[in-house]
Order: C-alpha cells, then sequence, then structure tokens
C-alpha cells in the first residue's frame, strides 16, 4: 500500500508540477491569475482525442497537435480578452471566471457529456519492483510529464526566450526599458501557460478521460501548488507538486478516500495562514 | 428626476407586492427565484462592487445558513425560523472566521481562500452525508405551515428590502466611505488612516451574514436542500448576474438578478443552452461593458442630458464623454 | 447610443411579456410528462428515454391516442440532481399542465420528486430510480414499475451469488440513496446466505480508484459487488483489470446501462470482458410479442439493436400510463391512481400489474424480471436465471 501511494502520488505530482508551471508564468510575468486554466487542460484532451480518433492520426502526433492548437487558442483569448484588464486584478479574475463557465458549456455542447478517451499509448500494467501491479499508461505519463518540465527549465535557462520571461517576471519595467517588446512577451507567455497547461492535459487525458467539467479540480490544484510552491518561483512548483501529490495520495490511503482533496485545500490555508510567500517565493510589495 | 425618486419607488413597490395575485404558481416561483438571486446579487456586490474584494465563497455562506437552519429542523425539530436566524448567525461568524484568514493579504490571496473555503465546505457537506444527507438532498420543513406561494413571496420581498436596506445604510454611511476609499486606492486610504483590514473584514462579515440568510429562507421555501446551493455553479449565476446588473452600483444587482432568472426560465425550453448562453453574455458585457446594463443606461441617459444642454454645439466627442 | 436605449426597452419589454403570458394551451392533446437525465453523468440514459418516448408516442397514437386526443410527451431534464428534478416535476405540473409524470433514473432525484408528487397529487409512475423508500413511503399518488432495490438483490444478484457458488465477496457502494440501499440490502442477503463480505463506499465522480482497488485486492474476493452508477464504473473496471483484481475476481455491474454504453468498449479497454451486469433487457431474451414489436419498431427508427434497457423500460411506462388514462375517462388525478391500481397490461417486459400490499415497498410496485449478463469477446451470454440462461459464468 505504502509503495503504491508513493508511486500514486509521484505520478500525479508532477503532472500538477506540470500544470501549474503553466499557471505561475502567467501570474509571474502578467500578474494575472486565469482561471479557465484547467479547461485549457481538457481542451488539448479533447483535442488530442479528436486528432487520434476521429481524424485517425498518430496518438503522439494527434498529441503535439493538439498542444499547438490550445497555444494558438491560448494566444487569441488573451489577445481579445486578457489584454484590457492588465492592472486590473479584480477584472481579470472575474473575465476568466466567467470564461472558465463558458468554456465548460461549451465544452459540453460540443463533444457531449460522456467522458472521451484519447487511446493509451502503452497498453497493460506492469510489476513494479516485485511489489504491485501498475497501469502502463501512468507510468508512461510519469515519464513524459517529467521530460516536458526537464525541456521547460532547459529552454528557461539556455533560451533567448527563457531570458526575457526571467528578465520580465522579476521586474518588469526593467525589462522594458531594456527592450524587451513586453506585449508580444505577454502574448507569448499566456500561449505558452496554456500550452503547458495543455501538454499536462494530452499526457494524462489517457488516464484519466477528460469531461466538460474536469477542468474545474485541475485549476484549483494548479493554484494551491503555485502558492504552496511560492507565486513567481518555477522550481517551487514542481517541489509544489510532489508535496500535493504525496500527501494527498497516502491521506487517501491512511486516513480516508472521501477527504482526499480536502487535504489540499488544507494545505493552502495553512500556507497562508503561516507563511504566505510559500516554500520558494518571493515576498510580496 | 431626483423629487419623483422616492415615491416612484413606492409606488413601484407597490405594484410589485400586488403581482402575485395576478399570476399563476410556476411564475410566482420565478419572483420568489429572483428576490433570492437579488439578495446573494446585493450582498455579493458589497463586497465586490464597493470593497473590490472577489470571493468566490458567497454560495458557501448561502450553504452554511440553508445547512445549518435545514439539519436543526429536520434533525432537532427546531422551529424553522429559529433555524433561519441561527444560520444567519452561523453564517456571519464563518465570514468572520474567513475573513480575518485572508483579508490581510486582501486581492488573490483572498480569492483563492474563499474558493478553497467553498470546495472545503462542499466536499464535507457530501462526506458527511449521514447528517447533511449529501447529494441526496435534505428534506426539511417549510417556514409556513400551509404551503402558500404569495406567503413565500412576501417572506423573500421582506427579506430582500431588509438586505437592500441594510447594504444601501452600510454604503451611505462613513463605513461606506471607507470601504470606497479602500477600493479606490488601498495605500492612500491607509495613508489617511483607514483601517483597511477592519473595514474589509465587516464587509466580508455583513456580506456572508446576508448571504446565510437568503441561503436558509431559500432552503426552507424549495423543502430540499442539496450541496447545490454551496456550489461554483451558484457562485457563478450570482457573479454574472452582478456583473451584467452593474458591479459597484446599487441597482445593478437587482436588475441583474431579476433578467438573469427571468431569461433563464425562458431559455430554459432549449435545454442545454441556457448555461452557454449567459456565460457569453456575461463574457462580452464584462469585456466591453464593464459597468453592465445600469452602465450602459447611466451612459445614455448622461449623453442624452449633454445633448440636450448643448444645442449649439457641434455634435462630436470631447474627453471624457462616453 | 439610441440604439442601446431602445434594446433595452426591448428587453424590459420582452420581460414583461414572459411574466404575463401564460403557457401557451394547446388544446388538443393530451401531455404526460417524463423526468429523466439529459444532461449529467448519465446522460446516455436520458438519450435511451428519448428513444423510448419516440417510440411508444408513435405506438400509442396509431393505436388511438389517449382519450381521442394525441398524447404528448414532456421530456424535463433532472440531470440526477434532487434540486432540479423537485424543481423541473413542479414545473412541468405547473407550466405545462401534464396529466401524469414518468419516469426518473436516479434514486436521490425520485425521492425528491415524490414529494412534489404528494403535495401537488399528481400521479407519478417511476422507471428506473430502485431506492427501496420511493415506495416504502405508500404515497398514495406513487408508483413504480420497474425494478426496486430489494426485488434486484433479493430476486436476482443474491441468487445468482449462491448460484454460483462464491465463496467471498465484496461490495463496493456509491454514496447516493440507490447505492447505499442496495448495498445495505446487499449486505443483509448475503449475511443470511452465509457468504463472507466486506464492503466500502466510493464517491460516483471519482476518476481514481486505486487505492480502494488495492483494499479490496488484499482482501481476496470471488466477486465483486460494484453499485456505482455512471462512467465511475468505467474507471472501476479498466482500473480493476491494470490493478490485477481481475480477472481473477469477477466483477458485477449491479446497475447494468453502463455496461453498454457506446463509450464502454473505449474507456474500458479489453478490461471490459468477462465483466457481468444486471439488465432487464437481452437480445435473444423476448418474454413477450411486444418486446419483438419494440425490437423491430427500435431497429426501423434508429438503425440499430437496441442495447439500453432503459429505452424500454420508459416505453413500458408510457404505456403504463396512457391505458390507465383512457380507462380512466379524464384526467383527473384520483381517478387516473385508481385506474393504474387496477391495471392489467402487456408490456415488453411482462404483464404489468400494481400491488396494493401496504406496509412495505411492495406498494403500487411491479417487478419485472431481470437477468444477469456477462461479456464474453464482447457477447451478451446470459448468465441468470437458469430457464433463460444462454450459457455459463467465464473466469
Amino acid at each position: 500500500m505504502l509503495a503504491l501511494s508513493i508511486t500514486n502520488g509521484l505520478v500525479i505530482g508532477i503532472i500538477y508540477a506540470l500544470t501549474a508551471l503553466g499557471v505561475s508564468l502567467v501570474v509571474g510575468i502578467m500578474n494575472v491569475v486565469n482561471f479557465a486554466h484547467g479547461e485549457f487542460y481538457i481542451l488539448a484532451g479533447y483535442f488530442s482525442y479528436l486528432f487520434a480518433h476521429t481524424m485517425g492520426l498518430n496518438p503522439l502526433v494527434a498529441m503535439v497537435l493538439a498542444v499547438g492548437a490550445v497555444f494558438v487558442f491560448g494566444v487569441v483569448v488573451e489577445y481579445t480578452l486578457i489584454r484590457p484588464t492588465y492592472g486590473d486584478d479584480l477584472y481579470s479574475l472575474i473575465l476568466t471566471f466567467i470564461l472558465s463557465i463558458v468554456l465548460q458549456s461549451a465544452y459540453l455542447l460540443i463533444f457531449g457529456p460522456y467522458p472521451n478517451k484519447p487511446p493509451n499509448w502503452v497498453k497493460g500494467a506492469s510489476d513494479v519492483f516485485g511489489l504491485f501491479m501498475y497501469g502502463n499508461q501512468r507510468l508512461a505519463a510519469l515519464f513524459a510529464g517529467l521530460a516536458v518540465i526537464g525541456i521547460f527549465f532547459a529552454m528557461l535557462k539556455l533560451t533567448w526566450f527563457g531570458r526575457m520571461i526571467r528578465a520580465a517576471s522579476q521586474d518588469r519595467e526593467m525589462a522594458e526599458l531594456n527592450g524587451i517588446n513586453t506585449r508580444r512577451l505577454n502574448m507569448l507567455s499566456f500561449g505558452l501557460g496554456c500550452a503547458l497547461a495543455a501538454a499536462a492535459g494530452v499526457i494524462l487525458a489517457p488516464v484519466f478521460p477528460v469531461t466538460p467539467t474536469a477542468g474545474v479540480p485541475v485549476a484549483l490544484t494548479a493554484f494551491v501548488v503555485v502558492v504552496l510552491g511560492g507565486m513567481g518561483s518555477m522550481p517551487g512548483c514542481v517541489v509544489g507538486g510532489l508535496v500535493l501529490g504525496l500527501v494527498e495520495n497516502l491521506g487517501a490511503a491512511y486516513i480516508s478516500t472521501g477527504y482526499k482533496h480536502v487535504f489540499m485545500f488544507l494545505i493552502l490555508i495553512l500556507v497562508l495562514l503561516v507563511r504566505p510567500s510559500g516554500l520558494f517565493g518571493r515576498a510580496e510589495t | 428626476m431626483m423629487h419623483y425618486k422616492w415615491p416612484l419607488l413606492a409606488a413601484g413597490l407597490l405594484l410589485f407586492a400586488l403581482l402575485p395575485w395576478g399570476l399563476g404558481a410556476y411564475h410566482q416561483h420565478i419572483l420568489i427565484v429572483s428576490l433570492f438571486y437579488v439578495m446573494m446579487a446585493a450582498s455579493w456586490n458589497l463586497l465586490a462592487g464597493y470593497t473590490g474584494q472577489v470571493s468566490f465563497g458567497h454560495a458557501a455562506f448561502a450553504g452554511i445558513g440553508a445547512y445549518a437552519s435545514g439539519i436543526l429542523a429536520a434533525k432537532a425539530g427546531i422551529n424553522p425560523w429559529l433555524g433561519v436566524a441561527a444560520g444567519t448567525l452561523l453564517a456571519a461568524l464563518f465570514g468572520l472566521l474567513v475573513g480575518m484568514i485572508c483579508l490581510k493579504l486582501g486581492g488573490i490571496y483572498l480569492s483563492l481562500t474563499t474558493l478553497a473555503f467553498s470546495e472545503i465546505l462542499h466536499i464535507v457537506i457530501n462526506n458527511e452525508y449521514e447528517i447533511t444527507r449529501g447529494t441526496m438532498g435534505l428534506q426539511v420543513p417549510g417556514l409556513l405551515n400551509t404551503y402558500s406561494k404569495p406567503g413565500y413571496f412576501y417572506i423573500f420581498l421582506a427579506a430582500t428590502l431588509l438586505t437592500l436596506g441594510i447594504v444601501y445604510r452600510l454604503i451611505h454611511s462613513n463605513a461606506g466611505l471607507n470601504f470606497r476609499a479602500v477600493l479606490n486606492d488601498e495605500r492612500a486610504a491607509a495613508a489617511l488612516g483607514v483601517d483597511v483590514v477592519r473595514v474589509r473584514v465587516l464587509a466580508f462579515t455583513v456580506s456572508s451574514a446576508l448571504a446565510g440568510m437568503a441561503g436558509a429562507l431559500y432552503g426552507h421555501y424549495l423543502l430540499l436542500i442539496t450541496p447545490h446551493i454551496p456550489s461554483l455553479d451558484q457562485q457563478f449565476l450570482v457573479l454574472s448576474m452582478t456583473v451584467i446588473g452593474g458591479l459597484g452600483s446599487f441597482a445593478g444587482p437587482i436588475i441583474g438578478a431579476f433578467s438573469l432568472e427571468i431569461l433563464s426560465e425562458y431559455i430554459r425550453a432549449y435545454g442545454e443552452y441556457h448555461v452557454l448562453a449567459f456565460g457569453l453574455v456575461a463574457l462580452i458585457v464584462a469585456r466591453f461593458a464593464p459597468k453592465g446594463l445600469v452602465g450602459i443606461f447611466r451612459a445614455v441617459w448622461e449623453k442624452r442630458r449633454q445633448a440636450a444642454l448643448r444645442p449649439l454645439q457641434p455634435a462630436g466627442r470631447r474627453a471624457g464623454e462616453v | 447610443m439610441k440604439k442601446r436605449l431602445i434594446l433595452m426597452g426591448i428587453v424590459m419589454a420582452a420581460i414583461g411579456m414572459v411574466l404575463t403570458i401564460g403557457p401557451a394551451q394547446a388544446a388538443d392533446t393530451v401531455k404526460i410528462g417524463v423526468v429523466g437525465p439529459r444532461t449529467g453523468g448519465a446522460a446516455a440514459t436520458g438519450q435511451a428515454f428519448e428513444e423510448g418516448i419516440q417510440l411508444a408516442t408513435a405506438y400509442v397514437n396509431a393505436k388511438g391516442g389517449v382519450l381521442g386526443k394525441n398524447l404528448e410527451v414532456v421530456f424535463q431534464d433532472t440531470a440526477g440532481d434532487p434540486e432540479k428534478a423537485a424543481s423541473g416535476f413542479e414545473r412541468l405540473v405547473t407550466r405545462d399542465q401534464v396529466a401524469m409524470v414518468l419516469g426518473e433514473s436516479h434514486s436521490s432525484a425520485a425521492l425528491a420528486e415524490i414529494e412534489v408528487a404528494n403535495r401537488l397529487k399528481v400521479p407519478f409512475v417511476v422507471v428506473e430510480a430502485w431506492a427501496d423508500p420511493i415506495t416504502a413511503k405508500n404515497y398514495r399518488y406513487v408508483f413504480r414499475a420497474g425494478p426496486s432495490n430489494s426485488g434486484v438483490v433479493n430476486d436476482t444478484i443474491a441468487k445468482w451469488v449462491a448460484y454460483e457458488g462464491f465463496k467471498k465477496a465484496y461490495i463496493v457502494a456509491e454514496n447516493t440513496d440507490w447505492g447505499l440501499g442496495i448495498a445495505e440490502l446487499t449486505e443483509a442477503a448475503l449475511k443470511s446466505a452465509g457468504v463472507p463480505y466486506e464492503s466500502l463506499v466510493t464517491e460516483r465522480k471519482s476518476q481514481d480508484h486505486y487505492t480502494e482497488l488495492t483494499k479490496i485486492k488484499a482482501y481476496d474476493p470471488d466477486v465483486v459487488l460494484a453499485f456505482v452508477y455512471g462512467t465511475g464504473l468505467h474507471y472501476f473496471i479498466a482500473q480493476a483489470g491494470e490493478v490485477g483484481l481481475t480477472p481473477k475476481a469477477v466483477v458485477l455491474d449491479g446497475a447494468g446501462p453502463p455496461s453498454l454504453w457506446p463509450d464502454f468498449w473505449t474507456n474500458v479497454g479489453d478490461y471490459g470482458n468477462l465483466e457481468c451486469f444486471v439488465s432487464s433487457m437481452h437480445e435473444k431474451v423476448e418474454l413477450t410479442p411486444l418486446a419483438t414489436e419494440f425490437r423491430e419498431a427500435y431497429v426501423k427508427a434508429f438503425g440499430k439493436a437496441p442495447t439500453d434497457y432503459k429505452s424500454r423500460s420508459i416505453y413500458d411506462a408510457i404505456l403504463i400510463a396512457a391505458d390507465a388514462i383512457n380507462r380512466a375517462g379524464s384526467t383527473d388525478s384520483e381517478k387516473v391512481v385508481d385506474a393504474l391500481e387496477k391495471t392489467d397490461l402487456l408490456v415488453t417486459r411482462g404483464t404489468a400489474k400494481f400491488s396494493t400490499e401496504k406496509g412495505g415497498p411492495e406498494y403500487h410496485h411491479w417487478m419485472p424480471p431481470m437477468l444477469v449478463i456477462q461479456w464474453q469477446d464482447k457477447e451478451q451470454v446470459v448468465l441468470y436465471p437458469p430457464e433463460g440462461a444462454t450459457g455459463k459464468l467465464k473466469r
């Protein structure tokens, strides 16, 4: 039981971390909390299902295309909806909250209420260290998640774009003074944030099929991870995600399955009370 | 316009109060539900529109009121009226507690904490189904011994007027000035000696108490309390009604609640489309007309007034005109 | 800007009109209401209901309609939610002015609806909500033309467990009126049959059952009785296969339809093979000539064979309702209730007759026969009752 819970916790934790990175990116650069984050995750799952199932493309190709499609969608949303809200937190919160509900209803109408499951890349289950059986698709999700996170951090550290992101999230005005086109950066960052959510979505959709309302808990978890890890800290997201995943699964196994999701919120409240800047975050001005 | 304000309002109210006698049971039901939403929207607006705090836990406080009152009535046999009072108090208490936790940080942290609170409540209600009957719904006695739609209408009308009255008094009091100071510029307000946190906590507590009362009354009207009352869906409805009606204005929540509830019944014939339709309208209004219907109306009124006052000037856009 | 004012005026006028104009009265049809989940996790049942409604309406109108007029069915979505159910039921009666209401597939929703039926004094025939209290409350206006938890457990599930000689059982129940109710009855039945068991409660909408399945696997049961309704069941089956609980243990879907929904195989994959489920319909088992007629009409209308038994259940209910109103000679509630009590009608699942024995869930209840079916290489094989069996249990 312990080994299974830890493994489950790690798998889910990596996916939480991936989703949270998307939120953290957008918050760090634009100071916008995107309530519809979960819906981008779900959209990617739907696209992945569409491309693979209905259009018959290779599952991996479908996944990449799905992420790309959501990236574009994210950019469009930024341009039409988010842009006018700069500086006004209240406004963007309300707008993205409404957007979240609109997308959920749209999904219900377009894709129907049944869960849509993109095909597995791998089937069956494996014997993990001789301790328990574990679904292969979940193991694949773990490795895929780690890979994407790795690529993301590499991009942050090594590329021009990554440097711009780091600069803008540290001090926006200075970045502007140094010649960075923050408008375009915002657009691309928002798109990238959505793309990260999309990546998490396509990775996990074969395990947990997507339904119109499944995005809400995804977004909530991402927010909690960001607060836990520290607003604006990327490594914080990874640590926060893993911690959350482990706590949830161990809690479910040993304390109560029914209250699994409450642990996440208790952590949130604890963090806000004790150390609002999170594990690795910078203190608020 | 100012001279006619109060008599006009009184006449309108009288007409409104006579409505039940001209409508069938179904339409009376719509009115009662609309009044519930007016109470919810007005109290949420107090927080979001006047103090600038976006709480996602408003429906949760209504749920606390509803469940507290319902459980006392159904399991302990307490008189529903006392139950409503108890529910209101409990909601106020939770409002105070939650307020104290998160209002110091405000902004996004407040929204997240209220969201978290809302979800925790939802989960607790579902899991403790032995007491709350979870998703199965808790059957509770009504406020009136013999069921009468007009009776409930008047109860809700009274409660709505009470809510609106409290909100009105609060906005137009010293505390209300403080609210707006905090909303407009937090730092300036603090520099002037406004205790920002206390102001927010006051607004939050009052707002939660009003939501609790509304929820308790609603539960005893429906005769059935389900986790739908403290749900994000309800929160969304209340938020949209306020936004579409006009965030930060007094009449906004009233207009928004009635329009959307009546519209929703009308669209219900088309089944699944109505949430999407609402959401889209709310999105468009929020994006292009952030002051809502009230804002549009005011802008139109302003424009006509300006046009009437300047008949000799060439028509054209000047700075400051909408 | 004048346009905006005009627009607002129109909106206000429209609102005013909606308030004042009452429901349009079409005096040349008799309306019956149906409640059910058109949206939500069991929307597939709503779909099945739609199909049954279409066929039944055509059948009834072809035979002369109701009281000489055409039958019109109004289908109100309740999404399995008690609050929507109560308000939806009331809307059917006050706005749509239906003569009676049929349907419902969620017990919690039904329990809310029977209160409204009782208050408004409107006949309500429950179709696929199984919780005992629905009829055990002995409300005069409430009837049940479908399975009840005690009926399904005592007549089918408990007997099947004994028939197959299972040694250890595990009961998994969702936290709803139906799940908890049927689990309790099953526990009692297993206890009196001397079969050891353990049980747990799960969240219907949950997607991750690994922790629970690990617990179940540790107990090493022969059979897992899963009372989870909706796509939650699909995840349960798929994950049961992944953790290796099946095929050693046999899983029974205690409701039935989820195992028949279009995306069962997509979601469950190969782990769906050898899964058992309860059903009141099977392609090769046709108990009455009306069942054959139903199947032929279904194929003609929808181009495929019927799979979800709930389409037949609502079909039967509509026939019963039309028959009762015709015999009552009016839509007056009291007369209809009296007529319903005297029902003796051949429908697709047998001859419908409501018991008038008070004191328990048998009051106003007609229990149609249920089968236990197993998926064997994507074929439905009837395992129980032995008289109707088309094969044996495979493990």
